[in-house]
This record gives structure tokens, sequence and C-alpha cells, in this order.
């Protein structure tokens, strides 16, 4: 049977004392690392995610299971071009529409200069935030 | 008043590895060790590359300038972990982070290799150099 325990600090015998609030503000909410070069994003690991979408290329969105209590929340976002050491495939991960509190919506861009929209092989994103 | 719950480990009983909390909302629950940083680095690389602080983060590497990397105590359970990457503040005081930088062959920081014990990364303004300030966040599940 679960049980529950309701507690305000957690102490560790040698590193240290954290408060709950921590635990529960500060966790991610959302993850999520998908292929963006193949068709429909391609979810590698996530956590909280229902869909991706592939909405055209390099622009994508990401779905949440449990939605987030608000629009407010914090997302972030890198990208690794692919599994070699070359530079040639640094990029930009942005947002590209408004959040809703169970999506977010974003663009991966050429670190160019040109600002042009580019599928990247590892696309990341994590959210922190309050959930609903 | 206050509670203060004194452990070394949390397990889960149905599964040891998943935990949920209450969500702040109170009307859903987030998973404990899915949303936890699994690691967590912040490193000079400007003389000898060395971690200012850092968590699960066993050693450096120190490939050459602008190429760095970081071997991990406790694996990831696969190659595919989440892990972001940026640098600011190089040796001559130069931001990295700044907007104005980033189109052409302006600064760049990223990870550029991944396994599941083994991260590396590269940061570049117009050739590769030694940023001050180095900080790097993994997560994912670990084996």
């Amino acid at each position: 049977m679960a049980g529950k325990i309701v507690a305000d600090q957690l102490e560790h015998s040698t590193a240290g004392t954290v408060d709950t609030q921590f635990v529960v503000n500060g966790s991610a909410k959302v993850l999520c690392t998908f292929n963006g070069t193949a068709s429909g994003a391609t979810v590698r690991t996530s956590f909280n995610v229902s869909s991706t979408d592939d909405d055209s290329t390099g622009q994508y969105g990401v779905n949440f299971t449990n939605a987030m209590s608000g629009t407010e929340f914090t997302p972030t976002g890198s990208n690794i071009g692919d599994s070699t050491t070359s530079l040639r495939t640094l990029g930009i991960v942005a947002g590209l529409n408004a959040n809703t509190s169970s999506s977010i919506n974003f663009a991966t861009t050429e670190a160019d200069g040109t600002g042009a929209y580019v599928d990247w092989t590892h696309v990341n994103t994590v959210v922190h935030g309050d959930l609903a | 008043m206050a509670s203060i719950l004194k452990v070394d480990t949390i397990t889960g009983v149905a599964t040891a590895g998943s935990i949920a909390v209450t969500g702040e909302g109170n009307s859903t629950t987030t998973n404990l060790q899915q949303g936890l940083a699994k690691g967590w680095l912040n490193f000079d690389a400007t003389g000898t590359v060395e971690a200012r602080d850092s968590f699960n983060v066993s050693s450096m590497i120190d490939s050459a300038t602008g190429q760095f990397g970081c071997n991990i105590s406790n694996n990831m359970n696969n190659a595919n972990p989440m892990a972001m990457y940026d640098a600011n503040g190089s040796s001559d005081g130069y931001n990295l982070t700044s907007g104005e930088t980033l189109g052409g062959n302006g600064p760049r920081a990223a990870i550029v290799f991944q396994t599941a014990s083994q991260f590396k990364f590269h940061v570049y303004n117009d050739s590769y150099i030694d940023g001050n300030h180095n900080n790097v966040g993994i997560w994912g599940d670990l084996a």
C-alpha cells in the first residue's frame, strides 16, 4: 500500500537539509529530448510529455500530460547538431508562440546569423514552474 | 509546527525508483526522480580546467582550447539524457551570452557529444576560446 509523508524538511545524515518546497518547486515538470530531423519529432527521452508536434522545418510543439497552473512557467532549450565533435551544427532554440498551460511551441534556428529554421538531431527542452 | 524527515535514502514502495510528489496546485503529482537534475557543473576553463562546484561529476576533460568535457560518477541509463551548456566571460571579459554576437562566427556554446557517462562541450568565438564561467545541467534517467 502506498503511503504519504508530510514534511517541511528533508535531512540527510551528511549531505545537509533541504526544505521540501525546493523539491516541489525546484523539480523539472517537463523534460523532452527528441530528434528534430525525424518525421514527427521522434522522442528519445521524456517526462510528463503526452506528444510532440512537428509543425514544419525547425518548428515544434511539446504537449504536457499534466498541465501547468498557468502560462507563466519557464521553458528553456538547447540543441546538439549531431553526435560528433563538429561545431557546424550549433544552433539556437527560441520560443515561437505563447505558452499554454499544457504546451510549448518553439523553433530551432541556424546560428549563422540568417535565423533560418533548421531541424537538428538533438533538441532538448526542460520546463520549470508550478503544476496545476 | 515545522516537521523534519531525517533519512539518507527515500525509496518508493510500489516501484523503488518512482516517488510521487504533490504538485503546487494540489491537483496532480509529479515524479520526484524524473524531475530532479542528475548532474550540474560550474567550471573555470581559463587556466587548469577545474570545477568550482558540481554534483555527480567525477572528473573534467580538457581536450584543447575551448574544448572540454566531464565524466559523471553515476551513469545515466542510456546515451540520450538531456544536457544543456552555456558559457560566458572569457579570460578577456568577453560576454559570450550577448545576443548581438549570435550571428556569423560569433560565440557559440554547446554540448557536442554525449554518452551515458561522458559529456563534451565546445565554446567558440571565431576560434575556440576558454571561458571562465561554464555551466552544465543534466536531466534524464539514472542507470
